[in-house]
């Protein structure tokens, strides 16, 4: 089979609903923070706010800039994915899932958000991956027993940041 | 259950067979005339109605006991006990 028709034949199968498989390891450290997911999606709204400011002065720089800022958008946006599936997946149990009804879909959207933000150079989608980040660290600390508390960042995108009391 | 399942894997218990974020194919189809043999890599569903992938280690009657290929950091059956042959989705058929 050449490769092409192997290409073929795996983009077959992506038509097939996708589904999470464990494949766990056994270290229950218990870690888990969602400031990581915080930060990182700050950062893919800074990085939206600069791709929108670059200047089309010199071809040849703005076209470094791009790829540099793309590049660091698109790791973030990693991160911000990492960072809320194991929220997902390993730390919000079953009764959190029912004692905040929103969570699922909070989840669902922010992910969502999340992949159109990768797409685009939209601020709006960036802000509102931010945004869903911030509603699932508010309620992360309340499944914690804490009073979680938005203040205004001191980050140049501006955006809040959820902390706990 | 769909003969042919597509699943994102969570973890890295099946390293280095299996990678964190890969994308393998689950099928029914190989179990609906014959049983799971040891060394096959099955997806199944645990108490907490999660799919889990493991590699069957031993088998005895209906009861089947899996490990993760990276044995220093798999949570299988050395922690969770035998699995039911009622419990087993599929064999793993491929990575995509």
């Amino acid at each position: 089979m050449d490769r092409k028709t192997k290409m073929n034949f795996k983009n077959i199968f992506k038509l097939l609903p996708l589904r999470i498989a464990y494949a766990h390891c056994d270290i229950p450290c218990g870690i888990y923070d969602p400031h990581q997911a915080q930060l990182a999606a700050h950062t893919i709204v800074r990085m939206t706010q600069l791709l929108g400011e670059i200047k089309k002065e010199d071809q040849v720089k703005m076209q470094h800039d791009i790829s540099r800022i793309t590049q660091v958008k698109e790791k973030h946006a990693q991160i911000v994915e990492e960072e809320l599936e194991t929220l997902r997946n390993d730390y919000f149990k079953e009764e959190h899932f029912k004692q905040y009804s929103n969570l699922n879909k909070l989840f669902i959207t922010t992910l969502s958000a999340l992949s159109k933000a990768r797409q685009t150079i939209d601020i709006n989608i960036a802000k509102s991956v931010l945004t869903g980040t911030l509603e699932i660290s508010e309620i992360f600390f309340k499944t914690k027993g804490f009073t979680p508390k938005r203040q205004t960042s001191y980050y140049p995108d501006g955006g809040e940041i959820v902390v706990y009391t | 259950m769909l003969l042919l399942s597509r699943f994102k894997i969570s973890g890295h218990s099946m390293e280095p067979r299996i990678r964190h974020g890969e994308f393998v194919l689950v099928s029914s189809l190989p179990y609906l005339f014959k049983n799971p043999k040891k060394g096959d890599i099955i997806a199944f569903k645990n108490k907490a109605k999660r799919v889990l992938i493991k590699r069957i280690s031993e088998i005895k009657g209906e009861n089947y006991f899996v490990l993760g290929d990276n044995r220093h950091d798999s949570l299988d059956s050395r922690k969770f006990g035998r699995i039911l042959h009622q419990e087993i989705i599929g064999k793993v058929v491929a990575k995509l």
